[in-house]
This record gives structure tokens, C-alpha cells and sequence, in this order.
């Protein structure tokens, strides 16, 4: 049994970026890294940007690892299309994206009471393109968001979806080049089964140039099972089915 | 004296008519769709508070209506309120099945009787090898359980139409709302105020009720603004919206050309399935005449893009769908892959089955007879074994080899690409000349007359 995600990668500085495929949702990574920083260090705080995931479905998860985020200080949650439907919809899309980054940055200003490491995750930026925003506009967004999670020590972890693996996106090609690691969760291509859900690699971004991680490279991609409160994670050709 | 304290269970809620808890999450409310192998694919129902998205892309039928028809029909026998969106929404619910007018008001031990069991049970009294006789009849589908009182799922009937006083004593009771889509919305935000008045419809209702909302086809041409970002649009905004109400729940149909990769650029498909808890996809067979004659008892496949899960990481289906057969107790027998699965519209009922090759058909049939050069092309039946070429005879100015491949038959065409449009018109000619080329087989025989080496 292999465990995945290593903890210094939860707590690293800079901007982890996460790519899923709609066979192979990513959304159980997305939420181990949640618990595991908050169950690590008493510290850290996290703060949970959510485009599609919501509370009720974040809340249930973590109580299947223990985690109680109703009552729990640490934890902070924002509706990203909350805020943009708040304002006019003929405004410009760069004052609104602007707003969010706004929201954002005040958020961990107040919380932060020069103790606190924090976790950012952002899910989903793949939606905000779909939804009309530019790409232009949308990594303007990330670095800035990258450049300010350095700026306070936070680590950020940036989600998006792979439409076609064939042909990387502009956006996708954005985000890798800020990136310090990429998480690249796949699924099988041989499809479906019962034992392996999908496969993970961990590559280095361009940023990074001594990469402190074990890589994992495509060819011996680390293997996953989803169960119901996350995941179990194998080699290749190790899991229960075979063995 | 111990310390310990029983633990009691919290007072069970009452649940809502039609519908159940998921057994895989107890806080998950399931309804059902009206189809119980649907039912069955989803993870024992729809859950509240989760949008399903039906594609058909097939122009030719009306797959994704049919779905729509059952989930407003099983939401108007539960009792539940219902709301469709659609141009002529009297109309539509006017045309949903009902249950049997028979079994109307007694529930009926046996399944409801059809060609395919009375054939089944003509064939059971053939013998069964001893050793098989124990063993269940091979199913691919779910039976619905109609011995169960409860009123989670209905049986429903295609040639029985709904009355019409169902439908007014619905409507006059506000549990059926129909909503249409050209009164009193501004053009310019037309998704968007179609939005807001599902809003008012569910902020009107209490969070005890549950409520269905049906959209037959989103973005077909009376609605405004159906460019991608727009659908995606909505379907991410009722998403939202469900959230906020979770006692509601919808099922959204696409059109025919909403579907494919050609309206919505690359990679659509997975889009709708992101923005959605939910997508499935009918493809029928209605364009390809090869396809019907290789799944004679099918109409169409289904396609699964995305399982509800709505408090938890794993769907429900993946353990418990009997269809799916990915059910599996921790570690146990592990390592199957998913059934194939495919539709069919029967007299009375569709149903979801599992697909699975006939006894002649697969790739891994192991071929004795050399395939041959050029076999008889039928109209309507393609042979399931031997390679099929179709030689062109034409000038030999060809620069591309096109490989066509239908799952057990290969056919070569040779062209230019300048030539193409000719080359289909010789590859037509060779197909209605029966030119039967075929080798002679090879014939292991016994001959009786010739002595055998044996023979002392």
C-alpha cells in the first residue's frame, strides 16, 4: 500500500497544479489534500475556492476521515459564483476576476494573524473557462493568485480538467508553465475495472528546478481504487485483484 | 455498571412519498426515474438534489424524450410535484405512459407479460443438462421488484397513455407544473430568466415535497441563445440552484444536434459532464444500418459519462449496479471489468440491458478457413467472420488507403483523396454485384468406403 499524496508535498510553497479527466475525477485527491493538512499541523488553515464542489458534499466527505468541518475554525469555504453573481453581468470580466482575487487576498489577510500556513486550493478552473471568462483573464488570475500564495507561504493547488489529452488547451498550457508540480490523474486506458479506478503521475513544472518529490513518470504511474471516504493506492500489478 | 452508553438510533425521518434512502450513504434521497434498470444504473435512483443530463444523438429517434416521459410520469404517480419546461408542456405531459389500466390499482405479482417471456417460458421445457438445471436463467436485465409495496418505482406501460384527469387533478392540486418557455422572458437573457423562474417555482415549495423538474430539450430552437457557453451556462447554474433546494431534483434532455462534438467543439461530451452530477447518452442505431445488424436485439448503447455522487467520493452504482457487474465486497474478486451495456424499446417498456456478443459473432472466435478475397456484400447482413475487401478496379492513381473497420469486418478502400466521391459510387457497384469469389473450404471428412490404416 502506497500513500499519496507524500506530506511535503502538502505543505510546500508554490503552486501544485492538478489535471483530471472526467473518467478519472480528481475530486478524492482534491480532498485528501484537505484532510491531510488539516489533520498534519494544528496551524495550517485551509481555504477551499469552489467553482462546482459544494460544502455539503466537502462536509460528508471529511467526516468519513474524522474531520468535523462545521466546527472546525481552520477551515473556510467560498462560492466563487456567489461573489460573481453579485455583481452586474455587464461588467468586465477582468474588474470581476479582479473582485475574486480581492475576495481572496482579504480573506487570508484576516485569518491569518501572522501564525497560520496556509492551504489554497482552487477548484476548478476549467469551469470559469467554460463558463465565458478569457483565458487571458484567467491566468492573470492564476499568477496572481501564485504570486501572492508565495509572497504569504501558502501553498496553492490549482485543479483543472483535460478535455482532450491530445491537444492541450492554452489555459493548460498556462498553468504548467506556473507550476511547480503537476498531478496528472488518468484513467486506465484500457477502461473501467473493478479494482483500478485510475492512475496518477507526479511530474515537476518548469519552476522548479531541484525538485525536492519523488517523481512518479507515466510508465510506473501510481495506481488508485476509489472507496467511499477516498482512496487506496497501489503500484501497478499490485492490487488486490492480482495478488 | 458500565460506562458504555447504547447507542440510539436517531429517530428515523419521515421520508417524502417516492423515494428512499441510498444504501451506500444513509443522508443520500434517492426517487426513482421511472426505469428500473436506470434505476439501477444510477445507484438505486436519482438522488435529490442532483441533475441528470440525457443525450441522444441520434436524430432519428427520440430516446432522450422517451427517458424525460418515464421521470415525469413516475413523479406524477408518486404524488411529487413536477415541473416541465417545455414549448408545449400540456401537450407532453399528455403524451406520458401510465401503468396498465388493469393493474391501476392492485399491484400484479408477475412481471408484465411481453413477446420475450412468452418465448421463455415456451423454451422451458426443453432438457437442461442435470448439471445446469440449478442454476438461475441467464438475465441481462434488472426485474423490477413488483412484489414490494412501497410506491418507489412504478410500472409503466408505453401503450397505456396517461387520462387526462390525472393530469387535470394534478394540475389543480399545483403538483404538476407546466411551465412554457415563451411567457414572459426577456430575449436577451432567455437561460437566465428561465433560471430565475425555476427559482421562484422552488422557493415557492416546502423542503418536505419533493420536487422533479423536467426539461425535454434544452437549447432546441425556442429557446434563446444556445451557443455551448450558454447551455453549459445553465446546466452549471440549475446545478447551483439544486444545491440550494435539495429536495428538488431534475432531468435534463439535449436535442439530437445539441449532442455531438460538431455543435459543441472538441471534447463537449465531457464538458456537459462536468457541469452536471449526472450524464448518460443513448446512442441508437437509427443512422447506421452495420450496427443494427450486428446488435439485432438492441436499439442503441448507453454510455455513461458521469454517476451521481452527491456526499460521496465512490457512486453508489459502483458497488451495488448489477448492471454495471463492477460490484465487488472489498478485495473479493476484484479485477472484472464494466458490462457493456445497451437499450432497447420494447412494446411496452424500455429497458437497459447488459450487451453482451452472440455465439458467433467476437473478435476472438478463432477463424480455420483462410479469409477470403472478396465475399458477397448482403444489404441488410454482414458476415460476423472473414475479412471483407473491396477491390477497386479503377485507375491506379490512388494516394491514400482508407481503413474502414467495423468490429468484425474490414473493408479496404483504395482512392485518391480528389476521388473519393467516385470511389463510393464503385464501392456501391461492387456491393450490388454479388461476385462471389469465395475459396473452397476446406472439408475434413470421414470416408467410410476407403479402408481404414487399421483395418486388420
Amino acid at each position: 500500500m502506497q500513500s499519496f499524496p507524500p506530506p511535503d508535498l502538502v505543505s510546500y510553497v508554490g503552486l501544485i497544479l492538478v489535471t483530471d479527466e472526467l473518467q478519472a475525477p480528481a475530486d478524492f485527491l482534491i480532498h485528501r489534500f484537505l484532510h491531510l493538512r488539516l489533520k498534519d499541523s494544528k496551524q495550517s488553515q485551509c481555504l477551499f475556492i469552489s467553482v462546482s464542489e459544494d460544502m455539503e458534499r466537502i462536509k460528508a466527505v471529511a467526516s468519513k476521515s474524522n474531520l468535523n468541518l462545521s466546527q472546525n475554525g481552520r477551515f473556510k469555504f467560498i462560492d466563487l459564483n456567489a461573489h460573481l453573481e453579485e455583481q452586474p453581468d455587464n461588467s468586465l470580466q477582468d474588474s470581476r476576476l479582479r473582485r475574486v482575487f480581492d475576495v481572496v487576498t482579504s480573506e487570508l489577510y484576516n485569518a491569518q494573524g501572522g501564525e497560520g500556513n496556509f492551504l489554497v486550493i482552487l477548484d476548478d478552473i476549467a469551469s470559469l473557462e467554460w463558463l465565458g471568462f478569457s483565458v487571458l483573464d484567467l491566468s492573470r488570475l492564476c499568477r496572481a493568485l501564485k504570486a501572492f500564495c508565495l509572497k504569504e507561504r501558502a501553498t496553492l493547488v490549482i485543479r483543472h480538467h483535460i478535455i482532450s489529452p491530445s491537444e492541450p488547451g492554452i489555459l493548460f498550457q498556462h498553468l504548467l508553465q506556473l507550476c511547480s508540480y503537476h498531478v496528472e490523474v488518468r484513467p486506465l486506458s484500457s477502461g473501467r475495472s473493478g479494482a483500478v479506478s485510475g492512475e496518477l503521475c507526479l511530474h515537476t513544472g518548469p519552476v522548479e528546478s531541484e525538485p525536492s518529490q519523488q517523481l512518479i513518470a507515466r510508465p510506473t504511474a501510481l495506481q488508485y481504487r476509489l472507496t467511499d471516504g477516498g482512496a487506496i493506492f497501489f503500484n501497478k500489478g499490485t492490487s488486490e485483484g492480482v495478488l | 455498571m458500565s460506562s458504555f452508553k447504547r447507542k440510539v438510533p436517531s429517530k428515523q425521518v419521515a421520508l417524502p412519498p417516492g423515494t428512499r434512502a441510498s444504501s451506500s450513504s444513509p443522508s443520500t434521497i434517492l426517487t426513482s426515474s421511472g426505469i428500473p434498470s436506470l434505476d439501477d444504473i444510477l445507484g438505486g435512483g436519482l438522488p435529490l438534489s442532483c441533475s441528470l443530463v440525457v443525450l441522444a444523438p441520434d436524430n432519428h429517434s427520440a430516446y432522450g424524450e422517451l427517458v424525460q416521459k418515464y421521470f415525469v410520469a413516475q413523479g406524477i404517480a408518486c404524488g411529487q410535484t413536477v415541473c416541465i419546461l417545455h414549448d408545449d408542456a400540456v401537450t407532453f405531459a399528455a403524451e406520458c405512459m401510465w401503468m396498465p389500466n388493469s393493474s391501476s390499482n392492485t399491484r400484479t405479482p408477475t412481471p408484465p407479460a411481453d413477446e420475450e417471456d412468452e418465448a421463455a417460458r415456451n423454451e422451458e421445457n426443453i432438457k437442461i443438462a442435470w448439471r445446469y438445471e440449478q442454476m438461475k436463467k441467464f438475465q441481462t436485465t434488472v426485474v423490477p421488484n413488483n412484489l414490494s409495496t412501497d410506491d418507489f418505482c412504478n410500472t409503466f406501460d408505453l401503450t397505456s397513455r396517461i387520462p387526462l384527469s390525472v393530469i387535470d387533478d394534478a394540475r389543480n392540486d399545483k403538483r404538476l407544473l407546466l411551465l412554457n418557455l415563451n411567457e414572459g422572458c426577456d430575449v436577451a437573457s432567455s437561460m437566465m430568466g428561465v433560471i430565475r423562474r425555476i427559482q421562484h417555482v422552488l422557493a415557492a415549495t416546502s423542503s418536505t415535497e419533493v420536487v422533479r423538474l423536467c426539461i425535454p430539450s434544452l437549447g432546441s430552437l425556442e429557446w434563446v441563445g444556445q451557443s455551448p457557453k450558454d447551455i453549459l451556462h445553465f446546466l452549471h447554474s440549475l446545478r447551483r440552484l439544486l444545491r440550494q433546494y435539495p429536495h428538488a431534483c431534475a432531468c435534463v434532455s439535449l436535442p439530437p444536434h445539441l449532442c455531438t462534438d460538431s455543435w459543441g467543439g472538441m471534447g463537449w461530451v465531457q464538458k456537459v459532464g462536468w457541469v452536471t452530477d449526472a450524464a448518460i447518452s443513448l446512442e441508437g442505431f437509427g443512422a447506421d444500418p452495420s450496427l443494427v445488424a450486428l446488435f439485432p436485439s438492441h436499439h442503441g448503447l448507453l454510455q455513461i459519462h458521469k454517476l451521481p455522487t452527491p456526499h460521496t467520493i465512490l457512486s453508489a452504482s459502483d458497488k451495488y449496479s448489477t448492471l454495471r457487474g463492477l460490484s465487488s465486497s472489498a478485495g473479493a474478486s476484484v479485477g472484472s471489468g464494466e458490462n457493456n451495456l445497451a437499450f432497447k424499446c420494447m412494446r411496452k417498456r424500455l429497458i437497459f440491458e447488459t450487451m453482451h456478443l452472440d455465439l458467433e459473432g467476437g473478435v476472438t472466435e478463432r477463424r480455420t478457413a483462410p479469409s477470403a478475397n472478396a465475399i458477397s456484400l448482403d444489404a441488410g447482413i454482414a458476415h460476423a467472420h472473414g475479412v471483407l475487401r473491396v477491390v477497386d478496379e479503377g485507375p491506379s492513381r490512388s494516394l491514400a488507403t482508407v481503413e474502414v473497420e467495423l468490429e468484425q469486418t474490414t473493408t479496404e478502400i483504395r482512392g485518391s483523396l480528389s476521388e473519393s466521391p467516385g470511389m463510393s459510387q464503385s464501392a456501391a457497384k461492387n456491393a450490388t454485384t454479388p461476385s462471389k469469389l469465395k475459396k473452397p473450404k476446406k472439408k475434413v471428412a470421414f470416408h467410410s468406403d476407403k479402408p481404414d490404416l487399421y483395418d486388420f
